[in-house]
């Protein structure tokens, strides 16, 4: 059951959600808040890739909010997720990140768990030789592990904790649902992961991905690279009631991506950058789905981005540590079906995210600046006016703020501001 | 005219190690391609992708032309504050050797100062380097940087 909410955290600026009171990215007990309404509310989080796990046994360790979450595939081959804590004293049972287990036993007093979480033994249970042991009121059967809803979709794993969240169909809307099926629909290839140190609010992070209107200014690389540009054909598209959005933008993969331009904007351009790369080996790109759509970047509310930047595809995950402190985990990957050429592709162009990323570097950092900035103006706040009021997209546009009000729609939705 | 040298030698693996390490400690990093071999590699991975064999690069450059973009992009196209590697090194290990080929590696801890004086220990992990030798001249052919760690700062704007 929600908790009542604790007497009211911040006071919304009376224009709504084209403010942002600076007050929600530095308070500790909006962190705080945001744990019980968000990160343990109604929302589907994002706990890993079903390739990641491909055997009964498998596991891999997820974070949802600070509860620390094993994500398991069953002796059924169903996927599971239980909270990484012994119900005993509360021990993690697993520390390794992934690996491969027949059951769950703590290292502090041998209790065991099978792959769903079900209590089966602890070590003394009939005591020592006939003395002592479990109280008669012990009961194995209370004390299993707790156990989150899991829904897994083109081998995406989400996970709930709430019995109020929405279907997973509901919670996104069909058009993330159809994107989703898009870029994830063939069997996914593992090729790597790494996680970030991201010096900010994980509010800021999230903002960032949601705000197309930034791409070509902060990231003069993609000018470079002659993407994601403003002038390019391409849109947004929101989920259901805004909350998450998919930012696309389409080229010509014939011609390199030059016809979707204002011919005065690229020389504009040209003359800034004053150079274009001589190595062509990242700019060789092909059409992975067939439909000129070179970049799609989708978020599930709260943290979840689903990313497509050309033949650069990945996963990340915003996980909150503190008010100024978060962790970005990226997971990239390919297609089983892929050649190596196509393998190798991906991994050149994997050059553009991460922190050494040529377009992404701007993106770890840029949150860490404004919490800088704002700090001692806790009462004042953001003005995200570009694009409108309202969260409703523009047709054709990505030069708007809409989907960053869509984020702050749901947070306030759910945190009761 | 000149002396021809036909094998490579451990001193000059070594020299070329040293000269690399200050050259990016010194912040000069139009220069960092000149220290490899075209076509070559340099890239930067972490302890768990390499050991997991997975082979996703945080930075991956695979001939000059690639270097030298990176160059141009941190030079001209990458927004970032200023910032200075210090490199500490161990004592280099060889791991083997031919008459052409020395493969090394090394330990490191990367110290970086911002200039406002934040000083934070960035980055520890071992270089796995090829050094070859190229018309008397000693350069990589291949230098892999594995992080120790799989979580990485913020921004690895200038290589390592
Ligand atoms: S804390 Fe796990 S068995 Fe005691
Ligand atoms: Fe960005």
């Amino acid at each position: 059951m929600k908790k009542p909410q604790p007497a009211l955290l911040v006071t919304w600026p009376e224009e709504g959600v084209r403010r942002i009171p600076f007050e929600v990215y530095s308070d500790p007990e909006v962190f705080k808040y945001e744990q019980e309404a968000i990160f343990r509310g109604p929302i589907w989080h994002f706990l890993g890739l079903e390739v990641q796990i491909p055997d009964p046994g498998c596991y891999v360790l997820a974070q949802v909010g600070e509860t620390p979450v094993i994500v398991v595939r069953g002796d059924d081959g169903e996927v599971g997720a239980m909270v990484n804590r012994c119900s005993h004293k509360g021990t993690p049972l697993a520390f390794v990140p992934s690996g491969k287990v027949s059951r769950f036993m703590c290292i502090y007093h041998n209790w065991c768990f099978d792959l769903k979480g079900k209590m089966t033994a602890a070590a003394f249970e009939r005591g020592v030789r006939g003395k002592g042991g479990m109280a008669s009121t012990f009961n194995k059967q209370e004390n299993g592990l707790q156990r989150l809803r899991v829904h897994t979709l083109h081998g995406l794993i989400f996970g709930t904790f709430s019995d109020e969240t929405p279907s997973f169909a509901d919670y996104v809307g069909a058009d993330l649902i159809a994107n989703i099926a898009r870029v994830c629909g063939r069997k996914l290839r593992l090729l790597g992961q790494y996680s970030q140190a991201i010096p900010s609010n994980w509010k800021l992070y999230i903002e960032n991905v949601k705000d197309p209107y930034h791409a070509s200014i902060l990231h003069a690389f993609n000018g470079v690279m002659k993407q994601d540009r403003l002038t390019m054909e391409g849109g947004i598209v929101m989920g259901s009631k805004g909350w998450s959005h998919i930012s696309f933008s389409k080229m010509d993969f014939e011609t390199g991506g030059e016809v979707y331009e204002e011919a005065e904007m690229r020389s504009a351009e040209l003359n800034i950058y004053g150079f274009g790369l001589r190595d062509k080996s990242m700019t060789a790109v092909w059409d992975d789905f067939g439909d000129s759509v070179s970049m799609t970047i989708q978020t599930i509310f709260p943290n979840f981005v689903l990313q497509q930047l050309r033949n650069c595809l990945a996963v990340r995950t915003i996980v909150p540590i503190g008010t100024h402190e978060s962790e970005l985990r990226w997971i990239a990957f390919g297609f089983e079906d892929d050649d190596e050429a196509k393998t190798n592709g991906r991994l050149k162009q994997a050059n553009m995210m991460g922190p050494a990323g040529l377009i992404a570097m701007e993106d770890g950092m840029i949150g860490g600046l404004v919490q800088r900035g704002i700090a001692g103006s806790l009462d004042k706040a953001a003005v995200v006016e570009m694009g409108g009021h309202g969260i409703e997209p523009i047709p054709g546009s990505r030069v708007s703020e809409g989907s960053v009000r869509g984020f702050w729609t749901g947070y306030r939705a759910l945190m009761g501001l | 005219m000149g002396i021809v040298i036909h094998r490579i030698t451990e001193s000059q693996a070594r020299q070329l190690i040293s000269d690399y390490t200050y050259t990016i400690d010194d912040g000069s990093v139009s220069n960092w391609p000149t220290y490899f071999t075209d076509p070559c590699l340099y890239r930067i991975t972490t302890r768990q992708n390499h050991e997991m064999v997975m082979p996703l690069s945080i930075m991956l450059c695979d001939n000059q032309a690639m270097l030298y973009d990176r160059v141009e992009a941190i030079e001209k196209a990458n927004i970032f504050e200023p910032h200075y590697y210090r490199h500490v090194l161990s004592e280099s290990k060889v791991v083997d050797k031919t008459d052409t080929t020395i493969h090394m590696e090394t330990s490191f801890i990367c110290v970086r100062t911002m200039l406002d004086g934040r000083v934070t220990l960035f980055a520890t992990g071992r270089y796995s380097d090829q050094i070859v030798l190229e018309e008397g001249r000693c350069l990589f052919r291949s230098r892999v940087v594995i992080l120790d760690s799989s979580k990485i700062d913020t921004l690895i704007a200038i290589p390592i």
